[in-house]
């Protein structure tokens, strides 16, 4: 049942990126009304997979590459929905939605069976450390997708070109400003995780900190970001250079969300 | 019934004879009453700037074009051979499709400007309060005006900015977004910068700071466009304060210097900051733009962009004109929808017949009847049909909107020949 509800809002989020594309190509409100409908209704669809799941296996889904990924696009898409209603920046669902159906569409291929619950993921902080670790994951996302936008959207301003694409760009200062909401809430999400991660590994593996790759990758993605706050407040690295930041940023989540599990193994190999 | 264009405009005749046809609107009631004298019926006069045509809505055309050039001879001071030069002259389809073009700023000096919109509405207007419209012409200007507000929401005709100043209100909103928290300063005082800054008060700029070496200058625009004057020394201190820079000055040397600008970015915290100079020679050292975070145009740069966005709207314009040609093709019917005769012979038919059925049922019933009275009745019968008819050509004649056609279709069931109605009728 949770697989059935899983695909529904697979199709769902596929027309949600049809629309926003179409909202790209037209600027028409009407168009992004819908592809926002059909979005609300994926995420719907997809939470509700989600809950099924968790009853279905009876622990937090979110102990594998299938239900990681999956988890990581309801975020995204729900973090987009509040984007849209405090920025209104409704043109950044036509970058946002293509990047949820790539994820979702990577997800629905990979195995999906329910597996009994290994006894190192038996804890109390499964939940919270996932749920805190992908949240932040997921914001972080949307910030590279905004940073590349606002890459692109600022060279067509230094180079003092204008196209009907670049038109329908958001400006930078939206663009920057999105990027500072992504750093001031995705921060926290990721050092709660990080300190819950840590409790954890106390009571998993004896130790709060172990070097581990997963740990140290970690560490640096949260330097990195701590040193956009200090250079953002202290001496302005606005825009261009938060823009930058935030992108480095993102491929060290990357390293540490998938490479140091493919490539480096460690402790945290599950995932 | 047909339509006719005739006049003149910017792409056949110089400013010099187009302020000769130029018709003011003070004078344009007195003008449309001398022309009705005339014994032209129904027309409109689109007098602008750029243009001055007559919109002939008639029969006979060519009698009223006649008419029409005799009274702009005596009435305007006109020359015999300056019609002959100057003027164009368009019958039916193709003056439908001037009107259209003209209406939706295709034909015009700059194409796509909204303004013109506006004036051909006021032309309108002028014409139905000197009672100089009919059925046809309410009609056809209706429907340009509907055509002309599809076009300017179908193609993006207006969208692309043309004049240096709203193409730096466009780059500053690709910048900031909103400008209605922003400040902007400016360096200079001159009439550039004047109209400069109108565009970006439009937009709801919050300050506007004017800077000046003579202090008076810069008070007197501050006044004028409700900005704060300050003298030229003060300077340094806008410099990190403001979101946007308007240089505009005389001086030889920059005026903002990389030094002082890099200072400036330092104590700002490198706050994004667009600079305009649209001073000849530039005000502001090009190497500022090297600048993080500093954005800065000069005069050329937002020419170019502005040229490259004319090529833009002549792409979009095609888009307008297949809007007008399918319009265009639509004329012929609703010329013919407009044909009033058939539906007043009905008329006539319908209730003449009733009066007939009527008065023989009445007479059979009433054999007794003399020659003499049932002439007398006979009479009474048709006076008073007459007057009821009477009533309903009027209406048709005085007020015949497309609606109260279409009620009084209804209710003489009269069934138009051979066309698709529904079709045709104005959306929205």
């Amino acid at each position: 049942m949770n697989i059935r509800l899983f695909y529904l809002s697979v199709g769902l989020y596929l027309f949600s990126t049809f629309f926003y594309l179409i909202y790209f190509a037209t600027v028409k409100h009407l168009v992004e009304r819908i592809g926002f409908l059909f979005l609300l209704g994926g995420i719907i669809a997809h939470f509700l997979s989600l809950i099924l799941r968790y009853f279905e296996a009876g622990y937090t889904p979110i102990t594998n590459l299938y239900e990681s990924l999956s988890f990581l696009a309801l975020c995204i898409g729900g973090f987009f929905v509040f984007i849209r209603h405090i920025h209104k920046a409704r043109i950044l669902g036509s970058f946002i939605l293509p990047v949820i159906s790539v994820i979702i569409i990577i997800t629905a291929f990979l195995p999906q069976e329910i597996n009994p619950l290994p006894p190192y993921l038996r804890s109390f902080y499964l939940p919270i450390h996932t749920t805190f670790c992908f949240l932040g994951n997921a914001i972080f996302f949307v910030s590279f997708v905004v940073s590349v936008l606002y890459i692109i959207t600022e060279n067509y301003i230094k180079k003092k070109r204008l196209t009907s694409f670049s038109m329908r760009l958001p400006s930078l200062e939206l663009l920057d400003r999105i990027n500072v909401r992504c750093i001031s809430m995705g921060f926290p999400f990721l050092t709660f995780g990080i300190i819950t991660g840590s409790l954890w590994a106390s009571l998993a593996w004896g130790s709060y900190w172990s070097w581990d790759p997963k740990e140290i990758w970690s560490l640096i993605t949260w330097l990195i970001y701590a040193i956009v706050i200090h250079r953002r407040l202290l001496v302005g690295w606005k825009g261009r250079k938060t823009a930058y930041m935030m992108i480095l940023g993102f491929f060290s989540i990357l390293v540490t969300f998938l490479g140091v599990n493919y490539l480096m193994g460690g402790k945290h190999s599950y995932l | 019934m047909h339509i006719l264009v005739f006049g003149l405009n910017h792409k056949t005749a110089p400013l010099e004879i187009r302020e000769k046809f130029y018709i003011s609107e003070e004078k344009i009631g007195e003008f449309i009453t001398y022309v009705k004298e005339k014994g032209i019926k129904e027309f409109v006069i689109l007098s602008t700037c750029n243009r001055t045509e007559f919109y002939l809505f008639s029969e006979t055309p060519d009698l009223d074009l006649k008419n029409l050039e005799k009274a702009l001879l005596e009435h305007l001071n006109i020359k015999h051979n300056w019609v002959k030069e100057y003027t164009y002259t368009l019958h039916d389809e193709d003056a439908y499709r001037h009107l259209l073009s003209v209406a939706s700023g295709l034909d015009s000096m700059v194409i796509g400007e909204p303004q013109i919109l506006g004036q051909v509405k006021d032309a309108y207007r002028a014409a139905t309060f000197y009672n100089s419209t009919g059925l046809l012409s309410n009609r056809i200007f209706h429907r340009a005006f509907n055509v002309a507000k599809k076009i300017r929401t179908e193609t993006k005709i207006g969208y692309n900015p043309v004049s240096i100043s709203s193409m730096a209100v466009e780059m500053a909103k690709r910048i900031f977004g909103d400008l209605r928290e922003k400040k902007i300063l400016t360096i200079g005082a001159g009439e550039m910068t004047k109209i400069a800054l109108k565009n970006f008060k439009r937009e709801g700029i919050k300050k506007i700071y004017v800077l000046n070496r003579t202090f008076a200058n810069a008070k007197k625009l501050a006044e004028e466009i409700v900005g704060e004057a300050y003298p030229i020394e003060e300077l340094e201190r806008f410099l990190s304060e403001v979101d946007l820079i308007l240089t505009s000055t005389g001086a030889e040397d920059f005026v903002l210097k990389r030094d002082s600008m890099l200072r400036a970015m330092k104590t700002r915290k490198f706050k994004p900051l667009f600079i305009i100079d649209i001073a000849v020679p530039r005000d502001v050292d090009p190497s500022v733009s090297h600048i993080e975070n500093v954005y800065l145009y000069n005069i050329d740069d937002l020419k170019e962009l502005s040229q490259k966005h004319f090529v833009n709207r002549m792409r979009e314009a095609e888009k307008a004109k297949e809007i007008v040609e399918e319009e265009v093709q639509k004329l012929p019917l609703l010329i013919k929808q407009m044909d009033t005769k058939p539906l007043i012979l009905h008329i006539i038919e319908t209730i003449e017949t009733m009066r007939k059925e009527e008065l023989k049922k009445a007479f059979n019933r009433m054999k007794y009847l003399d020659e003499d009275t049932k002439q007398n009745i006979e009479n009474l019968t048709r006076a008073i049909v007459r007057k009821i008819i009477h009533s309903h050509i009027e209406l048709i004649r005085k007020n015949g909107s497309y609606e109260v056609l279409e009620t009084l279709k209804l209710l003489f069931k009269f069934e138009d020949t051979n066309e698709e109605r529904d079709s045709s009728r104005d959306k929205g």
